[in-house]
């Protein structure tokens, strides 16, 4: 999948990488994944997967998907 | 005793061509510590109701806030104010850049200059002395020649030069003011104040230290120390220093509140093109930096491969002359907003006032023997960039739209005033206030008209979890709020976002300074004024000191016949945006009203006048103004 970290979010990123390609061999639930990456989910605002706005505690997503994620000043909520 | 001021104003008659020095004392700048508190009432004390903008009655001042010049990151604005020729009441504008701080070091807090040169004239400041020059050469010069021509015949790489370019000496009506080629006070048309006087540029060089002039300058070169250090250790203004204003695109569009095609729409499809990615791409070479700021949000960029000299497009000017014109190339962006600097546009309203030309043009009240066969429709690059140079040089129908959009809707009749996106005259900012509702108060409220800084927006206390939400809990904000919630809470958290932000403005903070927008902590920038000053201030008198500033403003536009009936927003805001994250959803007009009525009593103001009660002003020390009003 491909990941974007909008905003200040890539900060949390080691490498500071703005996008990021995480292969994926089973769905997975999008926090334990920010988990891993050590993104808090908490300074994410928006969730956005294949283009559309949804719900980051509901959200999995799977190899192939692209997924933006965005904190509150760089965008907002709904 | 030094308390961070150098306790004088310079005096400038241009009819008079006389020169003097006003000395204040610390009692008053306690009261009227700088920034946009001390330009409020120096604008109340030296212009008489109902004055012509662009006559030689308006004065024009220039104020340095209370820690401008100081070695902290973000510590650089300074304010230009005068009577607005684009809206008719209070005018202001902030800026970063360095000639805040150079004035600083010049020996004085302030300029007003009174008055109108019979010639062109420019002002040229040195330690404590002015001189008034000879500017005939000047005048019609681009902002790049004229600082190198100025620079040269006073013999000084090092002077700091304030100025205006075509925009100003026309006096189109929202002119800009530039220093270093750069930096901007956008907003109000305070260029076109500038040119109304035959004013072509006041050049400054100070020698003096900052720090003999402060309190504690121990513990502020300590505090400097550390914000330096954390701006990289910060996300927020890593994020900033990082990919500046332009990162803020992807976001807002994903959340449907990115302007597109004049306030129609809230996602714009061609927004990958505008993205930060490809402005990295496409036009960065570099990243600057304001005086002693350690963040370095500006931005280089090349355009056709050619260096330009007048700084990168922020944000405003790419969703301005980018989505909100529906133009999805970033080259074409960088070209409009190089115009803007180069003649001294405010980006936004001149952005905003060709998206309205454009939607006349698509209704049929433009046509083209006015456009001399321009289509100027949306998305049309050459349409955009031939009408910001004909704004600035007012040809044709750039002289109407030269006016602003308010006043060239009058002109135009029919529909036109639908599609005006003004608020008192100004234009709109690129945010949407139907995705966050504190915005729209902003944009309703401020004395200037639509103006995006006037507090911080709902996004900052949208999430417990933030930074930002953090950053803000020392105001008092204990709740997070929803963007869209409007609420008793949501007016009573943008009262304290508003004084929060006011404060900013009054003591020369940049936006981008203090939380909740970024890394400097308001524990920080209270101890940053009490080692200024050596004041004994607390939090609560800080926020006093922006909550009084707003209301001398306020006082200046009821006295100029202002009423609550102009605290109002487009219609279109009321309506519902196209597409995008947010389709559908509009601001709720009598909710928002009842909101509006809950923040006047919030701030002790008449909801039915919307003037500040004589308790209020009374409770903040400045019972006087209400006998202005």
């Amino acid at each position: 999948m491909h990941l974007h970290l909008g905003g200040h979010l890539n900060w949390y990123d080691p490498h500071k990488r703005p996008w990021l390609t995480i292969p994926l061999v089973e769905p997975v639930a999008l926090v334990e994944l920010l988990g891993r990456l050590q993104v808090p989910p908490g300074q994410v605002a928006l969730t956005v997967v294949n283009g559309r706005l949804v719900s980051l505690d509901d959200a999995r997503v799977s190899d192939g998907d692209r997924v933006e994620l965005y904190p509150p000043m760089g965008g907002g909520s709904r | 005793m030094a308390y961070g001021a150098t306790g004088k104003i310079l005096r400038v008659d241009l009819t008079r061509a006389s020169i003097t020095v006003e000395e204040f004392d610390q009692e008053f700048y306690r009261l009227y510590p700088g920034g946009k508190a001390l330009a409020a009432f120096l604008l109340l004390r030296e212009i008489k109701p109902r004055v012509d903008p662009l006559g030689p009655d308006n004065v024009l001042v220039l104020v340095n806030g209370l820690i401008t010049g100081a070695p902290l990151s973000t510590a650089t604005r300074f304010t230009a104010a005068a009577k607005s020729p684009l809206t008719g009441g209070y005018g202001e504008s902030e800026a970063g850049g360095f000639w805040g701080p150079e004035l600083k070091l010049a020996g004085f807090e302030a300029i007003v200059i009174t008055g109108c040169a019979q010639e062109p004239v420019y002002l040229w400041v040195k330690d404590a002395q002015a001189r008034i020059r000879d500017a005939r050469h000047l005048w019609g010069q681009e902002p790049a020649q004229a600082q190198s021509a100025i620079r040269q015949e006073l013999g000084d790489k090092l002077i700091r030069v304030l100025q205006i370019g075509a925009g100003g000496e026309n006096k189109v009506r929202f002119a800009a003011l530039t220093n270093d080629l750069r930096h901007f006070n956008g907003r109000t048309g305070m260029g076109a104040v500038m040119g109304s006087k035959n004013l072509k540029a006041i050049a400054v060089r100070g020698t003096g230290r900052y720090l003999d002039l402060a309190h504690d300058p121990q513990a502020l070169a300590e505090l400097g120390r550390t914000l330096a250090k954390r701006v990289k250790e910060h996300p927020q203004s890593w994020d900033l220093q990082d990919k500046g204003t332009p990162g803020l695109v992807s976001g807002l569009n994903a959340a449907g509140i990115f302007p597109t095609r004049n306030f129609r729409q809230g996602a714009f499809e061609g927004v990958d093109k505008l993205k930060w990615e490809m402005y990295q791409k496409e036009l960065l070479t570099a990243r600057r930096s304001c005086y002693a700021c350690a963040v370095r949000c500006k931005r280089e960029v090349a355009i056709d491969g050619r260096a330009s000299e007048y700084g990168g497009p922020e944000y405003e000017a790419i969703g301005g002359f980018g989505a909100n014109c529906g133009i999805d190339d970033l080259q074409a962006v960088a070209k409009a907003n190089e115009l803007c600097g180069r003649h001294t546009l405010d980006a936004i309203s001149t952005s905003a006032t060709v998206a309205f030309a454009m939607e006349c043009f698509e209704h049929g009240l433009i046509g083209l023997k006015d456009t001399d066969g321009v289509e100027l429709r949306f998305g049309n690059v050459q349409a955009m960039l031939w009408l910001v140079d004909k704004i600035a040089h007012r040809q044709g129908l750039g002289n109407l739209m030269a006016e602003g959009s308010r006043r060239a809707a009058e002109v135009i009749g029919g529909d036109a005033h639908l599609f005006a996106m003004q608020v008192k005259g100004q234009e709109l900012p690129m945010h949407d206030p139907r995705g966050k509702v504190g915005v729209g108060f902003s944009y309703a409220i401020s004395e200037t008209g639509a103006e995006h800084l006037s507090a911080y927006h709902d996004t900052a206390i949208a999430n417990p979890n933030s930074v930002t939400f953090k950053g803000a809990a020392p105001l008092g904000i204990s709740e997070a709020l929803p963007p869209r919630e409007l609420s008793s809470k949501k007016v009573a958290a943008y009262a304290l976002l508003e004084n929060w932000s006011s404060l900013g403005k009054v003591v020369g903070f940049c936006y981008f300074g203090p939380a909740p927008r970024s890394f400097i902590s308001i524990d920080e920038t209270v101890s940053a004024v009490r080692a200024a000053t050596g004041w004994d201030v607390s939090l609560e008198d800080l926020l006093r000191i922006g909550e009084r500033a707003t209301n001398l403003a306020r006082v200046f536009n009821i006295r100029e016949g202002f009423s609550r009936k102009d605290d109002t927003l487009p219609d279109r805001l009321f309506a519902p945006l196209e597409n995008g994250a947010l389709a559908g959803v509009a601001l709720p007009r009598a909710e928002f009203e009842q909101a509006m009525t809950e923040l006047y009593v919030v701030k002790g103001w008449d909801p039915d006048t919307a003037r500040p009660t004589r308790q209020r002003l009374a409770a903040l020390g400045i019972e006087w103004a209400a006998d202005l009003m």
